[in-house]
């Protein structure tokens, strides 16, 4: 551990010694940006060592050798410089993800979650390791999440040999229930969470990595795709199974094979009701979320994998059908690249997948299917691994749904009893391309950043359980970019036009805010951090730009988008790739442009779209 | 079609390891690859393959048969798919090298596998070719073998007017004697009227006269492997039909590899007015012909079957077809073409003799056209005796044939321009055939008399 973090923690969370969880948060945060990548946790070193020469500078002793108060003032002038609040934001993120964590371990009397009534239906799993080097199958799906599941279910019913490839392992209810909420987050998540894209302003965005894929770790909403959306797409991309009356059956069966349904109030949570509260005073249109999680407990560990076993991650839900159709899963895999026979007849098809083990030795496996369900960051990389990326428009039209959080402090605790982490949707802007839905996930894993610096820091962490969180996403327009070939690098500048759209939905969360309730009003935004009314927060709205919110982004989409313009579209219409026979798109990447709403069902029901009709055109 | 193939023979050792054994089990494979075509490490080669599979203590086939996809650059894999039998059961051993251009030595000798048991796995393991001890036997085993079409009896004929295409198997009875004659033509008219099929077949009794019937003409109905029409089949293994009296049902057994009485090429390219081929240098035939004087039943009887394809029959010509015995055949022809200026030339002589494995003139064109003319061969076509003389490198023969007249058949041919020479045919004629070599004088190296087994035919128009 070094002294500079340890210095900085204890800076950043003004250990003054009278409790005893801060001295544990040093070593929770080492193990913590042990997952991320080098050149982020080489960043956070550096801004640590940073700041502690600074201390010395200033007041000749490092962080850790000095009082309370002194490194109080140490950081307070720091904060005194705007340039450098993004940077302290930084640093906050992984010192609140620990320091959450071990408070909650130390101080907060609520039980740990209840072990599953079951155990998780079974699947026919076998780690790369007892996999053989050489093996054929009829299918190869790479990916195990929300498009591979369905792709591996459809193609084993319908007669074929399925192996399914997961980079990450299978993470069962029962490990949920037995671990804690970060050493989860940290193994579920690709990179620890910190996937970053690259542009003004640089924009967080976590998947996940692990048999089930971004199911695992979603909030378990399920919206239907929107009509509107679903024109266009058939309309402007061509893409005929995206016809409303078409894409309805799918959406159907996706929806029954989830179980899902309106989350019931009974478990809904404070979080929600107080939006649900809020919007019904301004008379705006607001609903409890339809989710794939019938028997919900209220645990609010959705983004961490659900410890009850009651969401109906595909995991859980679509791939012990596939498994008993015959698909085998093979854990621990990383695919490397699409085998291409170059030279048959008719042009190059694929022939298989290469892949590796986690100790560097590889196997491959023939197949003359290959489905690409590895995620809108994954899948362009893999096809660029494999020479398949000819196409100009692989890795591009990259959309995703930018998101900012505010958070209300309430008179009463928001935080009491069960609660369903993402539980209530306020639609009254939904037609605007915004979307507010009450948020509230385990201690220090919001998109939200409590404000200050040291005390005020610590206050904002001790009165946590007053706050109520709201976000909103926004429907973006396609501009973002994935390059690279190992890992993704990826290029996303906002939207003028959604960045206002997310000012807007500042204003609107407050509004909501107010109305049910609360107190005063954490923005975010670095020079009015708090408002107390309505008329307050549009004045500090009034020059505030996107880049002074924090802003995060989920649910990558559109990177190998199907349509029938050959020149822009890399995928057919139909799903299969374009340049090549034989390689399916059935995830996220296929969709054409953002589907403006939590994408899950929509995946999945393009990725059963598109496998059924390869599993009859087999 | 690449005329030459591949054929190498590879080792492989490595293990086997059994699901629930933590011991593995030495493997051996002795491979044999045979592919049809030159192995060409840019493209796609698929092989045959045989050989011998050993794993200790579970398997020890000595007739392993299986596939290889052999593709270095273009798929970047070396596959193999090897059955055997082992505890009574059939098996399968598949997989493949990965071939890696950063690891060029390991990933073209490594070769991971799995073993199949009715599609289910049931052990897997990791062969590798011993580059220190089977190196230098795997590259002396290289060889490039000439490839023969897939079948030199499917039909050659392309819908060309103008064309003639004939399937015809002389046999002799070693019984009796008798001499059979199995004349199969497809003529496509050079007016370009329909194509049709006919022949006749002829029986030569030696102490009888010769018999014969026609059957046909029909109209062609172009079969994908050999002739069959009018009552009539010729197929690589199997010739049956009926004509008139005549019944026949024979089963071929091929004995040798093909004799091209003109060069391969020719046969290959139909650059020559015409091209007259053997598929096999002589074959057993086995079975019944009857015809109107009694019945043949024939047992191993040494005959051969020819190929003629080309523009027609020629200007003048003779045809012996010698079975010398012991698998040593003499096939010659000698042909004055109908084509302006080729008709000037005195006969062409296409001599192949195959004796001790060997064919000799080398040359396909040695015998017809020696060096610009000189040294060629020498025909004296006449009848009831004719002759062929040649020297070619350190060897001479002498050919003289004798077709007596109680045994020819005089036939009538039929040219896809509608003019006809007459053909005068004998399944059981004479010859009388010298065989010399230099060494300081000439030597009698061979000589062989036959005396009504030989096949000969003089034409003429």
């Amino acid at each position: 551990m070094s002294r500079s973090l340890r210095g900085l923690t204890a800076a950043l969370l003004a250990d003054d010694g009278s409790e005893h969880w801060p001295t544990a948060v040093p070593h929770r945060l080492e193990s913590l940006l042990a997952t991320i990548p080098r050149p982020a946790r080489a960043g956070i070193r550096c801004a640590a060592a940073a700041v502690d020469v600074y201390a010395a500078l200033r007041t000749g002793a490092r962080l850790d050798r000095l009082t309370p108060g002194e490194r109080d003032e140490v950081l307070a002038s720091l904060a005194a410089r705007p340039a450098l609040l993004p940077v302290l934001d930084a640093l906050k993120v992984p010192v609140l993800l620990a320091g959450a964590t071990e408070r909650m371990l130390q101080r907060d009397p609520r039980p740990a979650a209840a072990p599953p009534a079951s155990d998780d239906p079974p699947l026919d799993c076998v780690s790369s390791s007892q996999w053989p080097d050489r093996s054929t199958a009829d299918a190869v799906v790479v990916g195990s999440g929300a498009g591979g599941a369905i792709a591996a279910r459809t193609l084993a019913r319908a007669g074929l040999r399925v192996v399914v490839l997961e980079e990450g392992r299978r993470h069962t209810t029962a490990d949920f229930a037995r671990r804690l909420p970060l050493d989860r987050f940290a193994e579920l998540y690709r990179d620890g969470g910190a996937t970053m894209m690259i542009g003004r302003p640089p924009v967080l965005l976590p998947t996940a990595r692990a048999v089930g894929g971004t199911t695992v770790v979603n909030a378990g909403t399920c919206y239907r795709t929107p009509h509107r959306v679903l024109a266009r797409w058939r309309d402007v991309h061509g893409v005929g199974l995206a016809d409303p009356a078409v894409f309805a059956a799918h959406l159907d069966n996706v929806e029954h094979t989830l179980g899902v349904a309106p989350q019931p109030l009974d478990v809904l949570g404070r979080n929600g009701l107080l939006a649900l509260h809020g919007a019904g005073s301004l008379g705006w249109r607001a609903t409890p979320l339809r989710r794939n999680a019938p028997g919900c407990k209220g645990s609010c560990q959705c983004v961490v994998g659900c410890p009850t076993g009651a969401k109906h991650s595909v995991q859980l839900s679509v791939l012990p059908d596939a498994c008993s159709a015959g698909a085998r899963i093979v854990t621990s895999a990383r695919a490397r690249l699409v085998l291409v026979d170059p030279d048959r007849p008719g042009g190059p098809r694929a022939a298989g997948i290469a892949a590796a083990r986690p100790d560097g030795s590889r196997f491959e496996i023939l197949s003359p299917m290959v489905v690409v369900a590895a995620g809108a960051l994954q899948s362009p990389l893999l096809l660029r691994r494999s020479g398949l990326a000819g196409h100009p428009g692989i890795g591009r039209n990259l959309a995703v749904h930018p998101a900012t959080s505010i958070a209300g402090r309430f008179p009463d605790t928001v935080h009491d009893g069960p609660a369903v982490l993402q539980s209530a949707a306020v639609e009254e802007l939904h037609d605007d391309g915004i979307l507010i839905e009450a948020t509230a996930p385990p201690p220090g894993m919001s998109s939200f950043v409590l404000p200050g610096v040291g005390r005020q820091l610590r206050a904002g962490l001790e009165e946590g359980e007053r706050l109520a969180t709201l976000g909103a996403m926004i429907a973006d327009r396609p501009g973002g970019r994935v390059l690279g070939t190992r890992r993704p690098v990826l290029r996303y500048d906002l939207d003028p036009v959604d960045g206002a759209s997310l000012v807007r939905a500042v204003a609107a969360m407050g509004a909501v805010l107010f109305a049910a309730g609360a107190e005063e009003v954490l923005t975010g935004v670095p020079h009015t951090p708090t408002v107390r009314s309505t008329d307050e927060l549009h004045r500090a709205l009034s020059n505030v730009t996107p880049r002074q919110l924090h802003l995060s982004a989920f649910h990558p989409t559109g990177t190998i988008a199907m349509g029938t313009n050959d020149q822009k579209a890399p995928a057919d219409p139909r799903g299969w790739l374009r340049g090549v026979r034989g390689v399916l798109v059935a995830d996220g990447s296929a969709l054409p442009s953002c589907p403006e709403v939590n994408p899950q069902l929509t995946i999945m029901a393009v990725a059963l779209a598109v496998s059924c009709a390869a599993a009859g055109s087999v | 079609m690449s005329t030459r193939g591949t054929a190498f023979a590879e080792t492989m050792l490595g293990t086997l390891l059994l699901p629930g054994k933590t011991e593995p089990r030495r493997v051996r494979l002795d491979l044999t690859v045979r592919a049809e075509q030159v192995l060409a490490p840019h493209r796609t080669t698929n092989a045959r393959v045989s050989g011998r599979v050993r794993i200790q203590g579970l398997a020890d086939d000595p007739d392993a048969t299986g596939e290889m996809e052999i593709s270095p650059i273009a798929r970047r894999r070396i596959l193999y798919r090897v059955r055997f039998t082992a505890a009574g059961r059939r098996h399968l051993l598949m997989g493949w090298k990965s071939v890696s251009l950063r690891r060029p030595l390991t990933s073209m000798t490594v070769l991971p596998y799995g073993v199949y048991v009715d599609g289910q796995q049931v052990g897997h393991g990791t062969l590798r070719f011993p580059l220190a001890s089977r190196l230098v036997p795997f590259l002396r085993s290289w060889r490039f073998p000439r490839q023969e079409s897939p079948s030199a009896y499917a039909a050659r004929w392309d819908g060309s007017p103008g064309r003639t295409e004939v399937w015809y198997t002389t046999l002799t009875d070693p019984v009796t004697g008798t001499g059979v004659w199995l004349h199969h033509e497809l003529t496509a008219p050079t007016g370009g009227s329909p194509a049709y099929a006919h022949g006749w077949v002829a029986v030569f009794p030696p102490d009888g006269p010769v018999e014969h019937a026609r059957f046909g003409p029909e109209p062609w109905s172009d079969p994908s492997q050999g002739f069959t029409a009018a009552g009539t089949e010729v197929r690589p293994d199997r010739l049956r039909g009926t004509a008139g009296e005549f019944r026949w049902d024979l089963e071929q057994d091929p004995l040798g590899q093909p004799l091209y009485t003109f060069p391969r090429w020719a046969w290959q390219r139909s650059v020559l007015p015409a091209a007259h081929m053997l598929p096999s240098s002589g074959s057993h035939f086995s079975g019944a012909v009857s015809h109107p004087g009694g019945r043949l039943s024939l047992h191993k009887a040494p005959g051969a079957t020819a190929r003629i394809y080309g523009h027609g029959n020629a200007r003048r010509w003779a045809w012996l077809h010698a079975d010398l015995g012991g698998g040593d055949v003499l096939e010659v022809v000698a042909a004055v073409a109908t084509r302006p200026g080729l008709n000037r030339l005195p006969p062409l002589v296409f001599l192949r003799l195959r004796h001790r494995d060997r064919t000799w003139p080398r040359l396909g064109l040695r015998s017809a056209v020696g060096w610009a003319g000189a040294g060629r061969f020498r025909a004296r076509i006449g009848l009831p005796v004719w002759s062929v003389t040649g020297r070619a490198g350190l060897r001479r023969i002498r050919v003289t044939v004798a077709q007596p007249e109680e045994r020819t058949l005089t036939l009538d041919y039929a040219d896809p321009d509608g003019s006809g020479p007459v053909c005068r045919n004998s399944e059981s004629a004479d010859a009388h055939i010298v065989l010399e070599r230099w060494w300081g004088r000439w030597r009698p190296e061979a000589r062989w008399t036959l005396e009504g087994t030989a096949h000969a035919e003089v034409g003429e128009r």
